[in-house]
């Protein structure tokens, strides 16, 4: 049944709250394969009924399931081995919304009407307010604060936005159910002017989340103090989630018909939040903020190549799918440098590939994937997307898209090559580099590294499945 | 005149009272009226087609959660906060009512140059509806009014518990609106009801939250947060 995807982590989380801590963390973990189980269920298609009355599987939402699914396994993973190293006064808590987050998450990936998927919106940012929080330093305080309020106004305007949309059905007296596969086949009938209202408050709701520009200034914040696997999970798993919001509003309007309305709001939103990580990213002093910037930078990427379609279109979907494996994989390395050094400034952090080798080289081998360099796929989306601009003949979209790459990886590389090869003043380690945590962040990246040489022929169908609503196949 | 103008009234009122008020108690028994009043407004504008048990039902739960509840856990916010006046707001009481009475005009603004576009087709479609378009146009002023006026705490505001109560402020215009607009909706309890439980938890995350900074920064004042920056 599709429900169990979103039903057995609820139970589960609710389970790890009063459980011992040990026992959370087996929960944890088996919660994380049986969650995998179902996904590739669900993605084999190997169950019964695929529609129920507010959910179904989209090829859109499948995908994004199956790296929200692949992501959890390797973050609880850390997770379990991170919690036995640092003492955390509430470590159920933090399992158990963990497991609540991920709920959430799946059941944005499969719900089908309209306000139930702004409900399970609403829920992924409530779920992971105690994950940023958890610590309750001044500077955690902050960053919940401004999450949880921007983002529930953010989505608040998305829900008005929903509304306009029903209401475009309404007035034109069509009635069917409000979801998005009834919604796409009555499309052209409904009317335009209050469909595009709607698209615009829905993009700059679910675009809050999503982190695109100027809406972000939540998201550096959250993602720089929240403890690592939030972080990892927050940015490679909740930003791709909330942009699918975006991305059905998108498809209904190029059912409607409004495509070329759509795509211009997209591309403007998008480029506004490369150059703004631009700018903020040169001179940044916290490593994780820069991650979190450059997140910003590359959902401002995806969001240009959904806006452009055809071949960019394509190279957004693998994109998601690589930003995903690769920017938690750097989030999780982080980590392991926050846990051997106890700061977060770039200044006091040189040496890693010294003192802590396996940290090191997972880092920087993240880094230049990151920043579209081969043998990584992120260099193969970004290529895809460069040249489907081309082909579209949007000339000053790529220009601008080109000139942010340069000035991001510039100041990116300036902070990282500090970091992995300037000396540091003292070698003090607080905590040695070990294995267990090493290891999941190279899965990942070897991950992304299977995926741009072998990308598996479902996959392959699957993204060509995604983008044939907005603007057709990539052949040709 | 239909009884349920004298309840959009009323909500206009809630939301002027709130612009100017300082005290952090009474702008949470306002919003805790207001919350029952804007439950109360699809009962009565149903009445024409008879109330239904459902009907009642829900109106029953809304004004539990958006009446009792929620006020329920903004009360305990404000007891445990030392200073329950908003000081220094960042506009000036009558500036901000002031504004909240441009937004009036404005609502009014927006809501007749929709109808001009849209309700002559949606009327000719719906002859029998016409009464109910012209009660919607009113419903529609005081939702948007609503809702700006609770961005406008939301932002203007120092004191956490303020922009809580800008946030719900903000809420219920958004479902007036809804009310206005997208009657499916108010059709289908399940999904209502999910959008209810989201608004509970939401006000409760925030309430722990807000908790956690007063005992941190020993007040509430969103000031004191100003370490997180670029």
């Amino acid at each position: 049944m599709l429900q169990f995807v979103f039903i057995i982590p609820l139970i589960a989380g609710i389970a790890v709250f009063f459980l011992p801590v040990k026992t959370g963390r087996v929960v944890l973990l088996s919660t994380a394969v049986i969650h995998a189980f179902f996904t590739t269920m669900e993605w084999f298609k190997l169950t019964g009924p695929l529609q129920t009355r507010y959910f179904s599987n989209s090829p859109e939402g499948m995908l994004l399931l199956a790296i929200l699914s692949f992501l959890f396994i390797f973050i609880s993973l850390y997770t379990v081995f991170y919690m036995s190293e640092v003492e955390m006064s509430k470590e159920p808590t933090f399992n158990g919304c963990m497991l609540l987050f991920l709920s959430a998450m799946s059941m944005v990936t499969i719900a089908d009407h309209i306000i139930m998927f702004w409900v399970a919106v609403e829920a992924t940012t409530l779920m992971s307010a105690p994950l940023i929080f958890i610590r309750r330093s001044k500077e955690s305080l902050e960053a919940t604060w401004k999450y949880v309020l921007i983002c529930s106004v953010g989505i608040a305007l998305a829900l008005l936005g929903c509304f306009f949309v029903i209401f475009s059905m309404e007035i034109s007296d069509i009635h069917v159910r409000i979801s998005f596969t009834s919604l796409y086949a009555i499309a052209p009938q409904l009317n335009p002017l209050w469909l595009k209202a709607g698209f615009i408050f829905i993009v700059i709701g679910y675009g809050t989340k999503v982190g695109l520009a100027p809406m972000h200034t939540w998201l550096p914040d959250a993602h720089s103090e929240s403890p690592t696997p939030a972080s990892a999970l927050l940015s490679g798993a909740l930003l791709n989630c909330a942009f699918l919001g975006v991305y059905r509003c998108h498809q209904l309007m190029f059912a409607a018909g409004l495509g070329e309305y759509s795509s211009n709001v997209l591309i403007a939103f998008g480029l506004a939040s490369m150059l703004v990580s631009a700018v903020f990213i040169l001179n940044q002093k916290d490593y994780k903020r820069m991650l979190a910037y450059s997140s910003i930078e590359n959902m401002g990427i995806i969001t240009i190549g959904i806006g452009i379609g055809g071949l960019a279109a394509f190279g957004a979907m693998l994109h998601i799918i690589h930003h995903s494996l690769i920017k938690s994989s750097l989030f999780l390395s982080a980590g392991n440098m926050l846990l051997g050094y106890g700061t977060k400034l770039i200044d006091k952090t040189g040496g890693v590939l010294r003192l802590f080798p396996k940290t090191g080289i997972t880092f920087f081998a993240g880094f230049v994937g990151i920043s579209g360099f081969p043998p990584f796929g992120l260099f193969i989306s970004e290529l895809l997307i460069i040249l489907g601009a081309i082909k579209a003949g949007r000339y000053v979209t790529v220009s601008i898209f080109i000139f942010s790459l340069i000035l991001i990886f510039a100041g990116a590389a300036k902070l990282v090559m500090q970091m992995i090869f300037k000396d540091n003043e003292n070698d003090e380690i607080l905590v040695p580099d070990k294995w267990p945590r090493a290891l999941p962040p190279i899965i990942l990246l070897l991950t992304s590294l299977v995926l741009t040489i072998w990308l598996p022929d479902s996959i392959y169908q699957t993204i060509q499945n995604v983008i044939s609503s907005i603007g057709g196949p990539v052949n040709g | 005149m239909h009884i349920s103008n004298i309840f959009l009234a009323m909500i206009l009122l809630s939301v002027l009272l709130s612009l100017k008020s300082n005290r952090l108690a009474a702008l949470v028994k306002l919003v805790a009226f207001q919350g029952i009043v804007v439950s109360a407004v699809p009962l009565v504008l149903n009445t024409a087609h008879g109330l239904s048990f459902s009907l009642i039902m829900f109106f029953l739960i809304l004004v539990l959660v958006k009446g009792l509840l929620i006020p329920a856990l903004m009360f305990i916010a404000v007891n445990k906060v030392v200073t329950s006046r908003e000081i220094e707001p960042i506009i000036g009481y009558h500036a901000s009512l002031f504004a909240g009475l441009i937004m009036i005009v404005l609502s009014v603004y927006i809501t007749n140059s929709l109808h001009s576009i849209n309700y002559p087709i949606y009327i000719a479609n719906h002859p029998h509806l016409a009464d109910f378009a012209a009660n919607h146009k009113l419903l529609l002023v005081t939702g948007i009014t609503t809702m700006g006026s609770g961005l406008i705490l939301l932002m203007t505001r120092r004191k956490a518990i303020t922009q809580v109560i800008g946030y719900l402020m903000m809420e219920n215009g958004i479902y007036l609106i809804g009310t206005a607009l997208a009657k499916v909706v108010h059709a289908q309890y399940v999904v209502e009801f999910a959008v209810l439980l989201d608004l509970l938890v939401a006000v409760l995350v925030m309430g722990i939250v807000l908790n956690n900074i007063n005992h941190t920064f020993d007040d509430v004042d969103t000031a004191l947060l100003g370490q997180l920056k670029d």
